[in-house]
């Protein structure tokens, strides 16, 4: 039950423990029909992906989500794509084809390296990329902040939960140029368990709460600096 | 139990269904990996020159040395081809790739075009019987490729999807929906 403290970073650590019985009852209090999705709890992509779901949908709240990078992404996918079918379905007969072949041929495996490189290399644990937070946003989603860079720059959100590890960590950091400064980020961890019990039901108000709070103590730092 | 596997999927397409932007990408995601599949059969159709650069043996008739279901690998970069080479070669006309041996070469001794017989190893007789009527002689553009490689019985799971094609639907429908369903791209 130790909180781990690590040097430089404000990295809260949760420890694990099995949902208590009180909140279950909470639960059968405020609501008679609750449906809480059920997760198979050997399936770490799943749990991932419920844990990834959930944030996002937390923080969208807040925040508007940037759609260009997403975009640039999905059009690569199309572009490669288009050269395969003129591969597959040009009407021209095979021997002649054999220079279009290797030309649509060389330009879809190149585009798929691209695509690799950005998984790999660019997007690393990012799940969510959000817009600064622009007057029209703060109308739309009746939120504000006296946070400049939160009004400068848009959010990075990451989220690593390594394979067989029961700590899910969510950094939400400012989009800001690699060359200028390292962007400040927050940084905080719990462990599943905190939000799945034995059966696999998922807790979503309690991550809900869990990452406004992350949210707030990120609006209201300077931000960290590795 | 399975009814319960296929309502989970059917739930998760419902709510791919939900969020348009997702499907674009799951959809492109399975586009994409079908795609590679195909342009490396493409890219292996440059490099080897030939139509088809993989076939499956349908017949006995190349016994001992091939069987029904061996997977073979052609190379058709080489022009010049010899008596006791393997191909594989395309009667004009007709859709079914034939394996046999080649048993003569005549070669036009000004134009350099070539004149071609073949048998299988397990036959009794030419491949004359085979070619179209009044056609006595292969000619080089009819082959498609020589046999390079091979790999023993892979090839049955062609024969067993052409032999049943349900299976070829019931396969590609499985995995797609796999594929649709499995967000870890």
């Amino acid at each position: 039950m130790a909180k781990k403290k690590q040097q430089g970073k404000a990295v809260e650590t949760v420890a694990a423990e099995p949902v208590p019985d009180e909140e279950e009852e909470d639960e059968e209090e405020e609501e008679e029909e609750l449906e809480l999705l059920q997760v198979d709890l050997g399936d770490m992509v799943k749990l991932k992906q419920v844990l990834d779901e959930a944030v996002a949908s937390v923080l969208l709240e807040k925040l508007d989500e940037d759609y260009r990078w997403d975009n640039f992404k999905l059009s690569i996918m199309a572009l490669a794509c288009i050269f395969a079918m003129v591969a597959q379905f040009a009407p021209i007969p095979f021997p002649e084809s054999r220079p279009l072949l290797g030309v649509c041929g060389c330009a879809y495996f190149l585009l798929s390296g691209v695509l690799q490189f950005i998984a790999t290399f660019i997007d690393k644990d990012s799940i969510l990329l959000t817009k600064p937070l622009s007057p029209d946003t703060e109308a739309g989603k009746k939120t504000s902040t006296k946070n400049e860079l939160l009004k400068k720059h848009g959010v990075r959100v990451r989220s690593n939960l390594p394979r067989f590890s029961e700590w899910y960590s969510v950094i939400l950091e400012h989009r800001m140029d690699e060359k200028e400064a390292k962007s400040p980020f927050t940084e905080q961890k719990w462990s599943v368990g905190k939000f799945f019990d034995k059966e696999g039901f998922f807790d979503e108000f309690g991550l809900m709460k869990e990452v406004e709070g992350l949210y707030e103590r990120f609006e209201k730092d300077k931000g960290h600096f590795d | 139990m399975i009814k319960d596997i296929i309502d989970k999927q059917v739930f998760e397409l419902k709510k791919l269904w939900a969020n348009k932007r997702q499907l674009t990408f799951q959809v492109l995601n399975l586009a994409m990996i079908v795609f590679s599949a195909l342009m490396i059969w493409k890219g292996l159709m440059f490099v080897t020159k030939s139509e088809s650069p993989v076939v499956v043996v349908l017949s006995g008739s190349m016994e001992p040395a091939f069987q029904r279901g061996d997977i073979l690998f052609l190379n058709n970069a080489k022009h010049q081809v010899f008596v006791g080479d393997v191909v594989v070669f395309k009667i004009k006309d007709r859709d079914i790739p034939i394996v046999h041996r080649i048993l003569k070469v005549h070669t036009d001794a000004d134009s350099g075009e070539v004149e071609l017989l073949t048998k299988g190893d397990n036959n009794r007789v030419d491949d004359r019987g085979l070619y179209a009527p009044g056609q006595l002689w292969l000619k080089r553009e009819d082959i498609l490729g020589k046999a390079v490689g091979t790999l023993r019985y892979v090839g049955m799971v062609t024969i067993a999807l052409n032999d049943y094609p349900v299976l070829k639907y019931v396969l590609v429908g499985m995995m797609g929906l796999f594929v649709l369903t499995n967000k870890e791209g």
